[in-house]
């Protein structure tokens, strides 16, 4: 949230007409306030569960409200930040196992948290199929996304393909700043290895996503 | 419901193939299940609660004041959340249902909060009684009011809250109830951007679950939708649910009441 | 002790549309508690539904009907007034009834 130029004047005045009992709405500054203090107090959380509620630079410049838009330098700032976060798998392969990333695309699991413990999983899930259709053969996918089937099929499966849909899949704001889609690999949620598997499921010729 | 939708579901299958898009030849069961689903239970349950003199205090909640005078529930859950002078804050239903279990029956908040919502073994006093309370607006009109600064200032917060990107998923609620016609998985998603659905949604809460096979509250689903956010536990009953419930109950003014929804 | 049924019955002009709802865990046998146990089978194996006394519905019910189960049904040759009753019999021997008196309707 950016604070307005007219922040200070508002402070002022407000008090003056709540005393003279006349309540209105709040101005942004007063909202952020009373609402991050409201975010603050308002879970039940350990120190470390609790940085979750902390936004980042590109999370505060994204959380514009209601029909406000983003000016054209907070854009290329998040698209800056997004860019600077990627970090690649040490191989230096960028298109793992589609098997596995096939796998890991119906996972939804993974990094939740319940009664203040994390959730028990072996590895946490790409999530890919809760907002997105892949395999057209799989019914159980949301469309919050846009369909990915055929993926790889049109597009290709070259090296800078390959490298397009793991920095998309790493931190997706690269490309789309303040996108729907959470930023997987620059938040931890997975690891460079697991995005190299579920680029290979995206673009691999056999993965059934580019099947007939 | 669960196993009973266990025959339907597999009709939903052929219907949804292909094109990925749900259509409803469910309606008709819907509809039945809307005038009649296993929340009714938990009304008359909660109305016995409601009446009966409980806690170490022995005390019915009959001096409970939900904002139209001591007792006085129809009409009531329509006009909140609100701001209360007593505690000196905006409470909702739910918050303060609680407030007078403590205050006027002895009950202890701690005790209240580990047990608000049933399970597979055990109903819940709470959402018993909060579906009682809900009920005596059946029919009548969504109308928050927004007078005092504080109801103001919660409705504000709401807003704030539910654009507000956090997490490692970088969700705020605008993502998933942002746009027409989106699901998650095959769970078609309100548009809470949009009136008419908002109104759909404050009017069918509280509702009967069919998957969790007890009637929840907004403080239930408030709850599950942070645990998938991949956000920290929603504390029972703290203000960010408050914030939000006035921001949504609000924009959903003029919605017709209708509880115990029921929902899957 | 069981909670009692909601029962619903109203008039269709010759058709009392009967509406019920019941509270019961209707156990299959198949689920586990949270310590790992399975929790016994425990769900209502027999449905009765008279009309003054006479038999209109017989039902056997399994472990596939869910919890909470909600019946629906529609008994001809009703008038306002005329007795409705229901009785569920689970495989632990326990057992119900509830009775409502046939209502008009709008």
């Amino acid at each position: 949230m950016r604070i307005k130029t007219g922040w200070a004047w508002s402070v002022v005045v407000a008090p003056v007409l709540i005393v003279a009992g006349c309540a209105s709405l709040p101005d942004a500054a007063t909202t952020r306030q009373i609402a991050e203090s409201v975010v603050k107090t308002g879970f039940s959380a350990t120190p470390e569960h609790a940085k979750r509620l902390v936004q980042d630079r590109s999370q505060q410049i994204c959380s514009t409200i209601g029909s406000a838009k983003l000016t054209p330098e907070e854009a290329s700032e998040v698209v800056k930040l997004a860019r600077a976060s990627i970090q690649y798998p040490q191989s230096g392969k960028l298109a793992g196992d589609w098997k596995v990333g096939a796998k890991l695309a119906y996972n939804g699991s993974g990094s939740r948290i319940s009664g203040g413990n994390l959730e028990k999983a072996k590895e946490n899930g790409a999530l890919c199929s809760n907002c997105h259709v892949i395999d057209p053969k799989e019914f159980n996918v949301g469309n919050i996304g846009p369909s990915l089937t055929g993926f790889g099929a049109q597009r290709g499966n070259s090296e800078a393909m390959a490298k397009y849909t793991y920095e998309k899949i790493y931190n997706a704001w690269a490309y789309f700043p303040c996108s729907n889609m959470p930023r997987l690999g620059s938040s931890g949620h997975l690891t460079p290895e697991q995005i190299t598997h579920v680029v290979a499921f995206l673009i691999d010729p056999q993965s059934p996503v580019n099947k007939k | 419901m669960l196993k009973l939708r266990g025959g339907i579901a597999a009709i939903a299958l052929i219907c949804l193939s292909g094109s990925g898009h749900a259509a409803d030849p469910l309606a008709v069961g819907r509809q039945m299940l809307a005038e009649d689903n296993p929340g009714e239970m938990w009304v008359d349950r909660g109305k016995k609660l409601f009446y009966e003199k409980r806690g170490p205090k022995s005390a019915s909640l009959e001096k409970c004041d939900f904002g139209m005078g001591p007792g006085k529930l129809e009409g009531a859950a329509a006009q909140l959340p609100r701001y209360f002078a007593d505690t000196d804050s905006v409470q909702d239903v739910e918050s303060r249902l609680v407030s007078c279990m403590v205050e006027q029956q002895g009950f202890k908040r701690a005790d209240i909060a580990k047990t608000a919502m049933g399970n597979l073994d055990r109903m819940s006093d709470v959402e018993a009684l909060v579906a009682f309370i809900a009920s005596k607006s059946n029919g009548m009109k969504m109308n928050v009011p927004l007078s005092h600064q504080k109801e103001y200032d919660t409705y504000k917060a709401g807003e704030y809250i539910f654009y507000r990107r956090n997490g490692p998923t970088d969700f705020g609620c605008i993502n998933c109830h942002g746009e027409n016609g989106k699901r998650i998985r095959l769970q078609d998603l309100p548009n809470m951007t949009d009136q008419k659905q908002m109104q759909e949604v404050v009017s069918t809460w509280p509702a009967y679950l069919g998957t969790q096979s007890n009637l929840r509250t907004m403080q239930w689903r408030l709850k599950i939708c942070y645990w998938q956010m991949r956000l920290p536990d929603l504390a029972y009953l703290s203000d960010v649910s408050v914030a939000i419930t006035s921001y949504l109950n609000h924009q959903g003014n003029g919605a017709v009441i209708q509880v115990p929804g029921v929902k899957r | 002790m069981s909670e009692p049924m909601k029962i619903r019955a109203t008039l269709q002009v010759d058709t009392a549309d009967v509406r019920i709802l019941m509270l019961h865990p209707m156990e299959t046998g198949q689920r586990k508690d949270a310590k790992g146990a399975i929790v016994p089978m425990h769900f209502i194996q027999n449905v009765a539904v008279a009309h003054n006394g006479k038999s209109v519905l017989d039902a056997q019910w399994s472990q596939a009907i869910s919890r909470n189960p909600f019946l629906g049904l529609r008994v001809k040759g009703a008038k306002v007034g005329d007795k409705i009753s229901v009785t569920w019999t689970d495989n632990k021997g326990d057992q119900r009834t509830d009775e409502v008196a046939v209502a008009a309707g709008q």
